[in-house]
């Protein structure tokens, strides 16, 4: 009997041991600068399903996150570099923006946390724009490129062609200033916005072999180039036919799409994530920006990997600090996908969740599989200073102060 | 106590606090950023002497090609012009007319000051609503009686965004000044008011010689304030229009400069041409309103002209 009590206690003891040795990690906080401020962005919801995943799978490690708008993390983030005083984890952009951060060492490689394993679970070239000296300084959480969305509904009740060309994207603008609707938008006043329409209309009229010498300097590059004329021209034909509203200029990201949610505005050129936003709305559709004829871009987009979620170099804790940067990109990519916020840069199997997925998101993912290539966008493959005269230029595109000729002509200062 | 404040060291000890404070958080930085403002420092170089340029900076911010920051000090000046020839003016008006004892006259002070006690972002983003082309108030307005509206929206138009982002900021702190001169008003002694009453001094014969004369020194630092206030505007032009081309001040090419194009030298030049742009301000004004060499100040030489002057009378003014 007093054996059997024995035992009894012992098991008694090692049952209450148990939980303190599972615990055996040290308590740790960090911090993670996010953009998804806004209940209507449509990263925040699968951004949060992934943390509370992450607060599962590892319970020790807590996480503050500092919640901010888009525009203004990217002023906060500079300000936040200057100092040295990054959170440990933080949303940020690839290609040149990241390169300016790498320059202040602020940002700590990967390359000692990332085993062959990991790495194999990243579709082909998604590390690219993140990738300098053989140093990896990020893992992205998406694979971007940017569509023309269309108000189905408004093209069907004012018997217009979804445009596949040009000219059928002017003849698409005439009638529906014709009838009284507003054909395009974009947030001037946030500059991005229209630097993304600007872009995607230079690379059509010029080509991915053109426009990437360009953004990326390479030698030869140069924006004096027929085929950009032409893009920058397009752009300025658009704002003298009117295809904006008025004020388009003076216009934020949000405040330029509060009018087309409202199923006002008939065509918008946004990045991927848009779609999480009209998941679910039938009246919307994603495709191709129009085809220009003669030239080989039909199918050139501009985007890839190019967000992405990277770690201070001064982190307090870089082993747990590389956990949530892995688990989060990886994590954030399958759930923002199924939501309808992004596409995937890590392999997963989604077979399980094809219900769930928006048919809008089916649409891009269609139309990317189609894709010859993805082309960062210039304000991001572009540094520092090169980067502001991109969106300034294409700013005073749409506000109708400049020609074509122009923009090119001053964009050429980038190559002194 | 008396034996406390006469030793010097005693003084030291309690000054040493604020010395310290005021050193390290405005006179360092002063410092350092001067000492940045020679070096070529960007994201590729270091800090360090190594990169020294001298006054390249100071030359490029001006010269070099594409540089906005010779117009972003004119808009800047223009600005400074509007505060000191419409928004202290108007200050002075609402001061002089509330000091007269209108009714009301503390719901009125509050009514004004209301602007100055909101945030800037508040303020912007309800100019921002103001402006907007489709349901803006401003438009509203000007659509009902038919007047045309500026092509492009108020924020983006060539010839109206600027004006359209320095309103906001002068209508702000119109109720700051207005508060400041109204204080400086009613601590003019009734004395003197009476005894120009009694002189015959009323309306605006009493504002320009009795009373703007009396707060000259209120005027002064109100002055001070909308100068230098002008030279450093940031965050209203960061929320209205971000600084973009047309409406870009010192402050927000200077923030551009150092954290968007990070040029830190350059951006650093910038920020000392704000502070010395400041400081030079400040002495003109100093210069400007200092007084005579005989010592006596505005109101005891009034108040000596009103007791044996009878030529010193406002014109048109008879003794009782």
């Amino acid at each position: 009997m007093r054996k059997i009590v024995a035992v009894m206690l012992a098991l008694v003891l090692c049952l209450g041991v148990m939980p303190a040795m599972a615990e055996q990690h040290e308590e740790v906080t960090l911090t993670f600068g996010s953009i998804w401020s806004s209940e209507s962005e449509a990263t925040r919801a699968p951004f949060l399903k992934t943390l509370e995943e992450f607060a599962e799978a590892y319970p020790w490690i807590h996480v503050e996150v500092d919640w901010n708008e888009a525009n203004a993390w990217k002023d906060k983030g500079d300000t936040l570099a200057s100092q040295s005083a990054m959170p440990d984890v933080f949303y940020w952009n690839a290609g040149g923006i990241l390169k300016a951060l790498v320059d202040q060492d602020q940002i700590m490689p990967l390359n000692d946390y990332l085993d062959d394993e990991t790495l194999s679970r990243l579709i082909d070239g998604a590390l690219a724009n993140m990738t300098f000296d053989g140093k990896i300084y990020g893992l992205p959480y998406t694979n971007a490129c940017s569509v023309l969305y269309c108000n189905k509904a408004l093209f069907e009740a004012n018997n217009v062609k979804i445009p596949e060309t040009w000219d059928e994207l002017k003849e698409a603008v005439e009638a529906f200033k014709a009838a009284g609707v507003t054909p395009m938008t974009t947030g001037g006043g946030d500059r991005w916005p229209t630097n993304m329409l600007g872009d995607i209309l230079l690379l059509r009229f010029a080509g991915d072999e053109v426009f990437r010498k360009a953004v990326f300097k390479e030698e030869g590059g140069t924006f004096m180039d027929e085929g950009l004329i032409a893009g920058a021209n397009a752009f300025a034909e658009l704002v003298e036919m009117g295809a904006f509203p008025d004020d388009v200029a003076a216009l934020t990201r949000d405040e330029s799409e509060v009018p087309w949610h409202e199923g006002k505005i008939a065509m918008y050129v946004m990045g991927q994530w848009e779609g999480g936003n009209l998941a679910g709305k039938e009246d919307f559709i994603a495709v191709a920006f129009p085809a220009v004829p003669g030239v080989d871009s039909a199918n050139a987009f501009m985007g890839g990997p190019a967000e992405e979620f990277a770690v201070a170099a001064y982190t307090e804790h870089p082993e747990e600090a590389y956990l949530l940067c892995q688990f989060c990109a990886e994590h954030l990519s399958k759930n923002g996908y199924i939501s309808g916020a992004g596409l995937p840069c890590w392999k997963a199997d989604f077979s399980e969740y094809e219900d769930q997925i928006a048919s809008i998101t089916r649409q891009i993912v269609a139309l990317t599989n189609e894709a010859t290539s993805f082309l960062l966008w210039g304000n991001t493959a572009l540094e520092g200073e090169d980067s502001e005269l991109l969106m300034d230029q294409t700013l005073l595109l749409l506000s109708g102060e400049i020609t074509g000729e122009q923009f090119c002509e001053n964009m050429e200062a980038i190559f002194e | 106590m008396k034996r406390i404040l006469s030793n010097k060291w005693h003084i030291m000890v309690f000054v040493l606090p604020t010395v310290l404070f005021f050193s390290f958080f405005v006179i360092v930085p002063i410092v350092l950023s001067a000492y940045y403002s020679l070096l070529n420092w960007t994201t590729k170089t270091k800090p360090t002497l190594e990169y020294f340029v001298g006054f390249r900076n100071y030359i490029e911010m001006f010269t070099g090609k594409g540089t906005s920051f010779p117009r972003a000090v004119g808009h800047s000046l223009l600005y400074a012009g509007a505060s000191v020839f419409l928004q202290l003016p108007f200050s002075l008006f609402l001061a002089l007319l509330l000091a007269k004892g209108v009714k009301a006259e503390g719901f009125y002070q509050n009514l004004y000051f209301i602007p100055v006690i909101l945030s800037s972002v508040v303020v912007g983003q309800l100019w921002r609503k103001i402006y907007n082309n489709d349901y803006g108030l401003l438009n509203l307005f000007l659509r009902a009686i038919n007047v045309e509206t500026p092509k492009g929206g108020w924020l983006a138009n060539k010839g109206t965004r600027l004006w359209a982002t320095f309103v906001p900021v002068l209508w702000q702190y119109v109720g700051y000044h207005m508060l400041l001169m109204y204080g400086a008003l009613k601590s003019i002694s009734p004395d003197i008011i009476e005894a120009a009453t009694v002189d015959g001094a009323s309306g605006p014969t009493m504002a320009f010689h009795i009373q703007i004369p009396l707060i000259k020194p209120m005027l002064k630092v109100c002055l001070s304030f909308s100068l230098i206030g002008s030279f450093k505007l940031y965050d209203m032009v960061k929320i209205l229009t971000d600084g973009n081309i047309g409406t870009e001040v010192p402050a927000t090419t200077m923030y551009r400069e150092m954290f968007k194009s990070h040029n830190f030298g350059t951006g650093s030049a910038m920020a000392m041409f704000i502070v010395a742009e400041c400081l030079l301000f400040t002495v003109l004004l100093n210069a400007l309103f200092r007084e005579r060499a005989d010592g006596r100040t505005l109101r005891e030489r009034l108040s000596g002209l009103f007791r044996s002057a009878p030529d010193a009378l406002p014109k048109g003014a008879d003794r009782p």
